[in-house]
Formats: C-alpha cells, sequence, structure tokens
C-alpha cells in the first residue's frame, strides 16, 4: 500500500512538473508576441474611438474618428487620393511581376546555357536593404544621373527627364523601383511553379502533337494560376502597409504634391505628422486609417492564412 | 518533354539575349555605384557617370565610413539583427514545440491569435505600438526596437516551425517520454536538433528582415547614437546630398556584407526568402 501511494504521488508530480515546464516553454513567444503585436493590434479598436494626439488626456468621441475620415473634405480627399494612387502603385507591380516575371521564368525553364547563373543573378536585389536600393535608383534615374545622361547622349531624349520630380511620373517610378527590387521573388515563385508541372501532362501534350506554344499554354499557364494568386496577394497585403520606399525618398509628405501618397504614408502622416517638428499629430485617427486599410486587405490576407493553414 | 524545353541555336541566341539584357537591368545600377564610389569629385560623377574614375579614389569609403559614423551603425544593426535572430529562434521554437505536439485547452486559442499576427501586418497598429512602447521606458532604446522587431518576426516564425514539426514523426519524442523525459530535456534534447533546417530558415529570415528594417527603428529611435545601418543612411544622405560619389560609397558600403552574405549561400537565400515570403 504505501508504495503504491508513494508511486501515484510521483506520477503526480510528473505530471505538474510537465504541466509547469509547458507553462514556462510557452510564457516567452506568448509574452514577447502579444506586448508588441497582438495587444497592438487590439488596441486599435479602442483609439480609434478616441480623440488623442499621442500625448495627454485621451477622450472618447465614439465613430467620430471613422466619419472624419469619410466625410469630412480635407481628410476624405486624402484617402480617396491616397488609395487611388496605391490602386495604381499596386497594379503598375502585379503588372511587371506577371508579365516580365512570367516571361523570363519561362525562359529561365528552358535548356539554357547558365540558368543556374542567371537566377542566381536575377535574384540579387531582393536580400538588399530597400534604404540602399531607394537611394540607389533615386541617385540612378536623378536628372543629372547615370540614366538621364545615357539617354540624352544616345538621343532617347532631349532633355534630362526628372522621374521623380514631375507629378505624372514619381509614382510609376516608384512602382518600378519596388518591381526592380523584387522582380527575382515573383520569378522563383513563378519558375517553382512551372518546373512542379507534372511531366506526363506534358509528354501526352506532345504526343497529341501540339506545339512548344500550344503545350505551354494549354499546359502550364493554368496550372501557374495558384502561383499568381499567391504573388497578387502577397503584392497586395505588402503595398498596403508599406510605404518604405516613399518614405525614404519623398519623406511622409509624399510629393511632389503628394502624388506618391499612398495609405502607408498617409497614415504615418497622421500619426507622426508630415515634418518633424510639426504638432499635428493625430493617434485616435491614426488607429481608425489603420483598422480601415486593415479591413481592405483583411480579404486577400484571410486568403493567404487559410492557404498556410491548409498547407501545415 | 525535350521538344518543349530543348532549344535550337537560333531560339538560344535569342534567349541568351533576353536574359543578358534582364541582367544588364538588374547590375547597371549596381555597376554605376561601384564606378561613381570611386571617382575624386562630383564633377567627373555628372560629367560621364559611366566613365571610367581619374583617379581612382579608394579613400572615399575610408572618409565615408569615418565621417558618418557607419561604425557606429554597424555596431548598432549587429546587435538589433543579432539579438532579433536569438530571441526570435528560442521564443519561436518553444512556443511551437508546445502548440504542435503539447495541445491543452487554450492551445487553438494561442494558435488562432498568432494567426491573427499573419493576417494583420503590424505597421497598421504603429499608433497603438508606440504609445505601449513609450508607457514601458522603451522609446529610443536598442532594446525596445529589438522586442518590437522580434515580435513583428513571430507569428510567420511560428508559423514555419510548426508545419515544419507536424512533417516529422513524434517516435523519438515518444521513445524519451517513456525514460520519463520532461518537455525541457524534449525540447532540448530531441526537439530542437530535429528542427535545425526550419530554424536555420527562420534565423536567416529574420537575421535579414531585422537588418533591413527600416519603419520600425524609425519610429521608435530618435538619438544618432542608436541608429541602424538603415537610418544612418537616411542621415548620411542628408549629409552628403551634393557629393554623389560619397553617397553611393555609402550605400555600397551598407550593401556590401548582404552581397557577400549572398554570393557565399546564394541557393539558401533563394530558398529561405521565397519560403518566408510565400509564408507572410
Amino acid at each position: 500500500m504505501p508504495d503504491d501511494k508513494q508511486a501515484s504521488r510521483v506520477k503526480l508530480s510528473y505530471r505538474t512538473i510537465e504541466k509547469i515546464q509547458r507553462t514556462l516553454l510557452l510564457t516567452p513567444g506568448v509574452l514577447l508576441y502579444s506586448v508588441f503585436n497582438f495587444i497592438p493590434l487590439l488596441m486599435l479598436f479602442y483609439l480609434s474611438l478616441v480623440d488623442w494626439p499621442g500625448i495627454g488626456p485621451k477622450e472618447f468621441v465614439g465613430l467620430d474618428n471613422f466619419a472624419k475620415v469619410l466625410t469630412q473634405p480635407y481628410y476624405r480627399d486624402q484617402m480617396i487620393n491616397a488609395l487611388l494612387q496605391n490602386v495604381i502603385f499596386f497594379t503598375v507591380i502585379i503588372g511587371c511581376f506577371l508579365i516580365i516575371g512570367t516571361g523570363l521564368a519561362l525562359l529561365l525553364s528552358f535548356r539554357t546555357y547558365g540558368r543556374k547563373t542567371y537566377q542566381v543573378l536575377f535574384f540579387l536585389p531582393y536580400p538588399m536593404a530597400g534604404a540602399a536600393v531607394a537611394y540607389l535608383l533615386d541617385l540612378f534615374v536623378h536628372p543629372r544621373g547615370p540614366l538621364n545622361a545615357a539617354l540624352t547622349q544616345w538621343g532617347l531624349a532631349d532633355a534630362p527627364i526628372p522621374f521623380l520630380g514631375s507629378e505624372d511620373t514619381s509614382l510609376i517610378t516608384m512602382a518600378l523601383f519596388y518591381s526592380w527590387h523584387r522582380m527575382g521573388f515573383a520569378i522563383i515563385l513563378i519558375l517553382s511553379g512551372i518546373l512542379a508541372v507534372r511531366t506526363d501532362l506534358l509528354e501526352a501534350s506532345m504526343l497529341d502533337g501540339a506545339s512548344r506554344w500550344q503545350s505551354i499554354r494549354h499546359v502550364v499557364f493554368p496550372v501557374l494560376g495558384p502561383a499568381f494568386i499567391l504573388i497578387t496577394v502577397i503584392v497586395l497585403v505588402d503595398v498596403f502597409n508599406n510605404a518604405d520606399y516613399i518614405l525614404l525618398i519623398m519623406g511622409p509628405e509624399a510629393g511632389p504634391l503628394r502624388s506618391t501618397d499612398i495609405m502607408g504614408t498617409f497614415l504615418f502622416r497622421t500619426a507622426f505628422g508630415g515634418s518633424a517638428d510639426t504638432t499635428d499629430t493625430n493617434f485616435g485617427l491614426a488607429a481608425a486609417i489603420g483598422l480601415l486599410t486593415a479591413l481592405m486587405i483583411l480579404p486577400a490576407a484571410i486568403f493567404l492564412a487559410l492557404r498556410n493553414l491548409r498547407k501545415t | 518533354m525535350d521538344k518543349i524545353f530543348k532549344l535550337n541555336k537560333r531560339e538560344q541566341l535569342l534567349v541568351q539575349f533576353i536574359m543578358l539584357a534582364w541582367v544588364a537591368v538588374v547590375l547597371i545600377p549596381f555597376g554605376a555605384a561601384v564606378l561613381n564610389a570611386l571617382k575624386p569629385n562630383v564633377g567627373q560623377v555628372f560629367r560621364e557617370p559611366f566613365g571610367l574614375p581619374d583617379p581612382w579614389t579608394w579613400s572615399n569609403f575610408a572618409k565615408a565610413w569615418v565621417n558618418a559614423n557607419f561604425a557606429q551603425y554597424f555596431a548598432n544593426s549587429t546587435i538589433i539583427a543579432v539579438s532579433c535572430v536569438v530571441l526570435v529562434t528560442f521564443c519561436a521554437s518553444t512556443t511551437a514545440f508546445v502548440l504542435a505536439r503539447m495541445p491543452f485547452k487554450g492551445s487553438t486559442f494561442i494558435f488562432i491569435c498568432f494567426l491573427f499576427g499573419v493576417i494583420i501586418p503590424i505597421r497598421l497598429a504603429l499608433a497603438p505600438l508606440f504609445d505601449i512602447v513609450r508607457s514601458l521606458g522603451l522609446l529610443d532604446s536598442l532594446l525596445g526596437v529589438i522586442l518590437v522587431q522580434s515580435a513583428s518576426m513571430m507569428p510567420v516564425s511560428v508559423f514555419i516551425l510548426v508545419s515544419f514539426m507536424k512533417g516529422i514523426s513524434t517516435e523519438l519524442e515518444e521513445a524519451a517520454k517513456m525514460d520519463g523525459a520532461l518537455p525541457f530535456t524534449l525540447y532540448w534534447r530531441i526537439i530542437f536538433p530535429l528542427m535545425r533546417p526550419a530554424i536555420a530558415t527562420i534565423a536567416l529570415l529574420t537575421f535579414v528582415q531585422a537588418w533591413n528594417e527600416y519603419f520600425l527603428p524609425l519610429i521608435f529611435l530618435q538619438s544618432e547614437a542608436n541608429y541602424p545601418l538603415t537610418l544612418g543612411l537616411q542621415r548620411f544622405n542628408q549629409q552628403f546630398s551634393i557629393q554623389w560619389h560619397m553617397m553611393f560609397a555609402g550605400i555600397l558600403i551598407m550593401m556590401g556584407p548582404t552581397i557577400l552574405a549572398f554570393m557565399l549561400a546564394s541557393k539558401q537565400f533563394i530558398a529561405g526568402l521565397t519560403q518566408g515570403g510565400v509564408k507572410e
């Protein structure tokens, strides 16, 4: 009897120790994530309901912040402008990725000489810091920079083109910067899609007498759908919250004349003001804008999460 | 098969031409940076941007390094990136271990909370995040930036690790449990070694992300002594905006380590970064 009792006590304490250790293992990660990521996300809901410049007392105003952004002309016009330009920004990038990316991935899938080397070279800009890429390309396309020097020398342009200085071209140029930086990522994703096409399908199409182009069009492209959707969703989520290039080159005012203003810069400007010495900060409004942006990208983001979940 | 992927001579020539054209698009900005970073003055940069430097002025790099305080920025970037890697690999692997292998009441809820972080980018919550960091007294400190950047990498890392762990068999753990091994031992002796490939992926991902991050340090750091390279480069840009040769040198100093690491381990980079991108 005493033996038995002791055994059960030992067993119990093993369980207890197991539980304690499990909790200890879980704590650091959960704590880190909740304090600096999860709780701020939840606090968006609360902060979006207060009027608060970031310091001093918070004043509860209900849905006023949302009403301000959606109806007050001063904020509404900025919001619409930022949103539309964000859509243009996104469209240019995704167009580049799908057209140039697919083309290059297709060529890389052929038996070309040196395709491994090309693959590495095409990927080269991707791991570089956005800050370095932004300044490098900024200097490169500057009216007095190398690109314009070459263009005028070869007679392709009469006068230097102010790519980033003019309202008409600055947003597109920014989108091209992004595409230049991230193209390798699109190429690799599409290429792995092409290489995953089942060889027996391709062989069957060849036996049926399909030409190369017909095989690619009817066998390879349909299978690339998921890769295209994936790239689109990733880029969508990214460009609607990340405005690094514009903050770096143009600053929070997103010049010239706000022609490069997208949601990320609008949000930053609302929270911290346009210039360093500004007093025009509004954390409540910024939270409302953040929440609205989150709502916009939510469908795409949920799709991405579900896809990941299915994989796990 | 061969008929589709094999090319005849003329096609090969055409494909090579297109490939080289894109290589030029990728490499010419880098090449222009190298050529112009070695020029003695800005006049030469403007006169003939693609001409060879005369004389080759290697001292630009030393000058940029010293004048712009790059040593300080470099040290800060290293501290931030290395701390993030340590913190994220440890916290994400322990969390993923418990969530994947020791489910309990509420573990699904915790997993869904992490999922939430994968869905909504933390940048959208910059106002509440700023508030929390300030009330903890972590504003303008490297520790604050390290914690925030690590936390932002947690959801993706936990996801990658949980999905990796679902794919490895539980036999070893079961055996160890039979022998009375407790979770700490299981984690350290069995799970951590088994997860090494996935942990290497998230370590690389975290390092690159933390090293390249611009936005979060921009919000949380004010004093120049704490600047990482990304913010330092911005300061440098304001300081040397007219002296382009110095600007190019500064950009190359910043890119140097990344290019070197990429050349040494391009395969791991491509695999790791695309995997991280897919999971984001």
